[in-house]
């Protein structure tokens, strides 16, 4: 089986609303009307290039010229003409969503200096790093539904983490767009080895901002719209499912007007004899879940279609989390009783993908008759491409399947034969007797032609706006603290609470670092841990995990190599600040991107991933999943496209050996040293800074084998209980951490920043306070501990800058020795809250 | 007076963990038990439905937590049903002293089968509503315990705790006016919320609206309680969204309710 | 209503009664003044079901009674075809998924009438219900509606001038 890389593309013009709402379904019903035969009585092997061409795009195939001659080739071979189910299954398994054409396929990227030709993108680079590290307690990668990897020392138990996209759809309808994605993840998991109970959701939103008051093209919707759609759909799919979503972040650039952009994540526990699927001849195709219906036509080929209306339309979905929730249960009782030996979810291209990938290595023969229906009119290729939610499909042998169905049927869900795997290497699709596909399995997965595609980077042009901290004279006082007050009521730092708590975090009562922290619980915390006890039921064992993220598009802006970077540093520091064993950690990535077809936007993409091998190699941490989206542009109200910006999300996953030895972000007490681990240089490009001041700088470069030694050293002190709280430093730098500990832990700081380390040595105030270099943490540490923490920390860049005071205020000494900055804590906070609950309203 | 014992003692007094479709608290709720020494095992009301599992053999129910048949309709209501309709016994073993617990779905359950309150009608004199906010609300509460209630669950544990809630539909709304002094004067309300330093205030701290602070019901007897707080969601110290401050010390509160229920039964 | 099936069609709309307060009423009420229904004063949302089988009369009362309403804190009514009276200031809008799109909870409820003993239905849709005050067009509404209560691509919606 190969990795599923998503890739939810949007087409060239966004389907209005309006249009929609207003067109009749005629022409979609005479587009299903061509009967499975009927592909055959257009002579599909004769038609010349441009009429198939023609109709290919008619019927919403989304396949290419090359690819219509190689079909063309393989049935002039096998001497008769393609039926319809096999074209569809065909089209569905080639498309960018199933194959990801562009990431597994040939680039030759150029960068003005030196060129480069990649056989597959992914494999040399994602892939490469990770079979260079050779981590031996990684399972299962980049072959299964989600990335699999031990858990705990026990070596009974496996995590399975996956994250994945749903953009399109939640641009169309974010609440069913929102329900369905994550119930596609969950899926994913239930469907990755022999199924791993879910414990843990993620989701993280990129959308314009919601006050956004500029344009918009007919039919798009606006992104407060959107916003509280995708929350509301989180809440009531995530909520009803009882998987806590205690991870997430939210990114607002108007860039993102046309094409939100929605992640789901989720994590779940398997013993470890489940990491592998054995599916063997004579296993029954047991499909279970929900009935099939016209749900989602197309939804993998749409992607590509510069049709519109018909797909889009059929593409979205309510979700049906009551349903999941059955299959859940009852799957997870099935698991544990062993009555299957292979299970994978039905995504896209619904049972023709999923039957497809368990039957990869063997062959399978199916009938579709056997399948249970919302309606009686679907045509048997739509049965067998029908990407209806909340349905999976099993391997069981034969003398199982009867205790198998009543644990299904007790829980209230279908169960249904479909055929059997067997040892032809053909897939073979009949309905009531009459063929739907007969197909080799080797065509079907090796043949499609590749397409080399075209990458250039260019630098980008420096900009014309004053360098960022080049103000000169004597800091104004009140200045720095106003910067502060408004970084912190920045939308893209402000306090997350409002759609926090509408989220049942806590279900499975093992939410033990939480994502609100503090005195009085709503501080915002880095990461959260989980102590899976609700699926391993092991009371006594203390063993965790923790799961946070790194995105930052502003820095891909100046280059995604460096955005890359910074994203896996964030990630990773994330789970140092709870207390995570970083050295295990793992990586997954989420590329969204614009169109690859325009060679710069994919000169972008390869950057990122250049950076994603060097992260890896880096900080000696593999990738074990992913995915990308690509083709997410619109054509805006002047019909311009307009891409968004290059996003990369990275997701990190670590062991917590003890959770009780995990911390959080919020100040302890008065009298603390706070020390400051790295060094802060002049990097305020893509900062926070830069954004609200219109300057300019350098973009944040990590050199991670430094950093990774000193995140090691930390880690180090935390397990010997030397730290009292940790922060990372990321959008706002050293301002914001310190300020978020404070307010969140209800003590003062006081910091002198000429004890801050920086390179070069002369650095302005302002620079020191709000650089976005990476790779730094702040530390509370007892007086007491201050020598002990010194000697671990040898050979790693850290100095005591200042401490934590009763005095509820940040106050802050600039290098001349004058106060700088002074501000009360209640201040800073309500600035902080206040941003969101407003925006919603 | 103090009701009458379980007819069941035991070393490990057997627990029944109430599932229905949607349901997504009872792993952890059985759990809980499991650790005060309860024999807890989860059946499905499919299990009553085929006349499968016989409810006198147990000696504690507990109703947990989720979104039993996706709260469709209203929440809990299809769960209340169907209690009513294959779990007849239940009223019997709530009359017959038997600990039953029901907590947020579970609770919200047991009033609209007519349990809680309690009468002898079973007539349903309360419902709940969406939150005031309009929203789920997962926060943690802080709750003043009736120290005047019978309620066995919450026996012994200090009037002031804490513990999480998360629920959309959480509001208690009663009949009439009439209904709450008669659950005052009947000493039925074992829980309210409350702010950190004890008070009958407002959202947050009352997070859902709900009439006088309720935010947990017993019966005049004590033995049947029901609370939208999550007690199972705080069974160790680290479940406290404030264990890793130094001046924290408290154990897993909500682990002395399932202990009460089980050395209830063990006495 | 696009649901195809034999058997009698009942339209159920359950309320909540007035004495309680109505947090989806107060949400849509915002979020629909801010979409530039600037006059509007309230909202009350209720919801409506479909139930389409072979039910008598009596059996719809009893499923209304027993499962889709509660007994304290709402109050339901058959209908059949909703008054019309005052214009321009008291209206209904009826928000519907498309007959394309699952409808889960109207399959809970069709799961949940045959448990009470009664036939069971072969098809229930679950829509909403939005009684709105404020003095507008239609034309407006509709076009406020559209942003903001339903979704064209998932739901179907009537907009009536109604007063009950």
């Amino acid at each position: 089986m190969t990795e599923r890389r998503d890739r939810a593309g949007v087409p060239a013009r966004r389907v209005g609303e309006e249009v929609v709402g207003g067109r009749q379904t005629g022409d979609h019903a005479a587009a299903l009307s061509v009967k499975a035969s009927d592909a055959g009585s257009l002579r599909f092997t004769v038609l010349p290039p441009k009429e198939l061409k023609e109709l290919s795009a008619r019927l919403g195939w989304s396949l290419n010229e090359p690819e219509l001659e190689a079909i063309r080739a393989e049935f002039k071979k096998v001497g008769r003409e393609p039926t319809r189910g096999e074209i569809e299954t065909i089209a569905q398994t080639w498309s960018e969503h199933c194959k990801h054409k562009t990431f597994n396929g040939p680039v030759r990227y150029s960068d003005g200096k030196k060129s480069r030709l990649f056989k597959s993108l992914f494999n040399e680079t994602i892939v490469k790093a990770t079979k260079e590290l050779g981590k031996p307690w990684c399972l299962s990668v980049f072959k299964d539904n989600a990335g699999i990897v031990q858990f705990g020392r026990s070596g009974r138990w496996a995590l399975a983490v996956k994250v994945e996209t749903h953009n399109h759809p939640c641009a169309v309808e974010p609440y069913g767009g929102a329900e369905t994605g994550i119930g596609g993840v969950i899926r994913d998991v239930l469907g990755a080895g022999l199924g791993a109970k879910p414990v843990l959701n993620t989701d993280t939103f990129c959308l314009a901002r919601p006050d956004y008051a500029g344009a918009l093209p007919g039919g798009a919707l606006h992104p407060l719209r959107t916003l509280r759609g995708v929350i509301a759909g989180v809440r009531d799919y995530g909520n009803r499912m009882g998987i806590p979503t205690a991870g997430g972040g939210l990114w607002f650039d108007d860039d993102y007007r046309l094409n939100p952009l929605v992640f789901c994540g989720t994590a779940g526990l398997m013993p470890s004899w489940a990491v592998r699927k054995d599916v063997k001849p004579g296993d029954l195709i047991v499909a279970v879940g929900g009935p099939t219906g016209r749900d989602g036509l197309h939804g993998a080929t749409f992607s590509s279609a510069t049709l519109e209306g018909e797909a889009d339309r059929q593409a979205v979905q309510i979700g049906h989390p009551l349903n999941e929730k059955r299959v859940l249960d009852a799957l997870m009782a099935a698991r544990d009783r062993r009555l299957y030996r292979g299970v994978t979810d039905c995504g896209a291209g619904g049972f023709s993908s999923a039957v497809g990938e368990l039957a990869q290595d063997c062959g399978a023969k199916v009938a579709l008759e056997k399948a249970p229906l919302k309606c009686s009119d679907l045509a048997p290729w739509e049965i067998w491409l029908s990407e209806a939610q909340e349905r999976m499909v099993l391997a069981v042998p034969p003398k199982n399947y009867p205790e198998l169905e009543k644990l299904f049927l007790a829980e209230g869900t279908g169960c249904s034969v479909l055929g059997e795997f067997t040892n032809t290497g053909r897939l073979v699709v009949s309905h009531k007797g009459a063929p739907v596909a007969d197909l080799d399995m080797e065509f079907l997965h090796d043949g499609m032609p590749r397409v080399e595609r075209r990458a250039v980077w260019g630098l980008v042009p420096k900009p014309k706006s004053r360098p960022c901290g080049a103000r000169k004279g004597p800091a104004d006082r009140g200045r720095l603290g106003a910067i502060l007050i408004r970084m912190l009521g920045h939308l893209n730092v402000c306090s997350r609470e409002w759609l926090i708590r509408q989220y049942d975090h806590e279900v499975q009562s093992g939410t033990v670092i939480k994502p609100l922290q503090g005195m009085r619980h709503d501080g915002p915390g880095d990461a959260c841990v989980i102590w899976p006890v609700a699926a391993t039921g092991e009371w006594a064992d203390q063993a965790g995990f923790a799961l946070g993220h790194g995105l930052n598009p502003s820095y891909g802006r100046l280059d995604p190599y460096w955005m890359a970077l910074c994203c896996a540093d964030e990630a990773l520091r994330n789970l140092l600040c709870v207390g995570a064993d970083i050295t295990k950690a793992s990586f997954l990535d989420n590329f969204c991107w614009a169109s690859p077809e325009v060679p710069e936007q994919l000169g972008g993409l390869v950057r990122a991933a250049l950076g994603c091998h060097d992260a890896a190699k880096g900080y000696g941490v593999p990738f074990i999943s992913g995915k990308d989206s690509l083709y997410n542009q619109s054509r805006d109200e002047k019909g311009r496209d307009l891409a968004i910006p290059g996003t990369l999300l990275i997701t990190a996953v670590a062991p917590v050996n003890d959770i009780t030895h995990s911390l959080t972000m919020d100040f302890k007490g008065p009298g603390n040293s706070l020390f400051l681990v790295g060094v802060t240089k002049d990097e305020t490009g893509g900062s926070l800074l830069s954004q609200m001041e219109g300057c300019s700088g350098e973009v944040p470069k990590p050199d991670p084998k430094a950093a990774a030694r000193a995140f090691k050293a930390v880690s180090g002190t935390i397990s010997k209980k030397l730290i009292l709280s940790a922060h990372d430093l990321s959008e706002g730098g050293l301002g914001v951490a310190v300020a978020e500990m404070a307010f969140s832990g209800e003590f003062g700081a006081s910091l002198e920043l000429d004890q801050v380390l920086t390179s070069p040595a002369m650095l302005a105030d302002e620079t020191i306070l709000f650089s976005e270099s990476p790779s730094r943490v702040l530390l509370e540490v007892s007086p007491k501990d201050d020598l002990a923490f010194m000697r671990a920390m040898k050979g790693v860049p850290v100095r005591r800058i200042g401490s934590t005071t009763a005095n509820p205020l940040i106050k802050v000494s600039g290098q001349d020795g004058s106060v700088v900055l002074e501000t009360l804590l209640v201040e800073l906070k309500t600035a902080w809250q206040h941003t969101l609950p407003e925006a919603m309203r | 007076m103090m009701p009458s014992k379980p007819a069941l003692r035991g070393r490990k007094p057997k627990v029944l963990v109430l599932r229905a479709p949607g349901t997504n608290c009872d792993v952890e709720t059985a759990l809980a038990f499991k650790q005060v020494g309860g024999d807890a095992e989860l059946v499905s009301i499919a299990d009553f439905k085929a006349a499968r599992v016989r409810l006198m053999e147990f000696s504690i129910v507990a109703i947990p937590g989720g979104f039993s048949y996706g709260d469709d309709v209203a929440a809990g209501k299809i769960l209340a049903n169907q209690v009513k309709l294959y779990m007849k016994e239940i009223r019997n073993f709530v009359r017959l002293g038997r600990p039953v617990i029901g907590i947020c779905n579970g609770f919200q359950a047991l009033v609209k089968a007519g349990l809680l309150p309690f009468s002898a009608a079973g007539e349903q004199t309360a419902s709940f509503t969406a939150n005031d906010s309009g929203r789920f609300e997962a926060r943690w509460t802080h709750l003043r315990l009736n120290t005047q209630s019978m309620c066995l669950w919450t026996q012994g544990l200090p009037e002031m705790i804490e513990l999480p809630v998360a629920h959309g539909e959480g509001k208690l709304v009663l009949k009439s006016p009439r209904h709450l002094e008669e659950l005052k004067k009947n000493k039925s309300i074992a829980l309210q919320y409350v702010s950190d330093d004890g008070k009958l205030l407002g959202y947050p701290h009352n997070p859902n609206g709900s009439v006088f602070n309720i935010a947990g019901l017993t019966n005049p007897e004590g033995n049947c309680l029901g609370l939208m707080p999550h007690p199972e969601r705080f069974t160790v110290r680290h479940h406290h969204p404030n264990w890793t401050r130094q001046t924290f010390m408290k154990e897993g509160i909500g682990l002395e309710m399932f202990r009460n229920a089980i050395k209830y039964c063990q006495s | 209503m696009s649901v195809i099936a034999a058997g009698t069609t009942y339209l159920v709309e359950v309320r909540l009664r007035p004495e309680f307060t109505d947090a989806a009423g107060a949400a849509a009420l915002a979020q629909i003044q801010a979409a530039g229904f600037s006059a509007a004063r309230q909202v009350r949302v209720s919801t409506v079901y479909e139930i389409c089988g072979p039910l008598n009369q009596a059996h719809v009362q009893q499923a209304a009674k027993e499962l889709l309403s509660d007994g304290v804190t709402h109050e339901f009514k058959v209908l059949n075809a909703p008054p019309v009276l005052d214009g321009m200031n008291h209206w209904r809008v009826e928000v519907w998924l498309k007959s394309t799109v699952t409808d889960s909870v109207g399959e809970s409820v069709r799961r949940a009438i045959a448990e009470l003993g009664l036939p069971e239905p072969e098809a229930v849709r679950c829509g909403s219900v939005y009684r709105i005050l404020g003095r507008t067009t239609k034309n407006v509404l509709e076009r406020t509606v559209r942003r903001t209560l339903a979704n064209p691509i998932v739901h179907t919606f009537t907009v009536t001038e109604a007063y009950d």
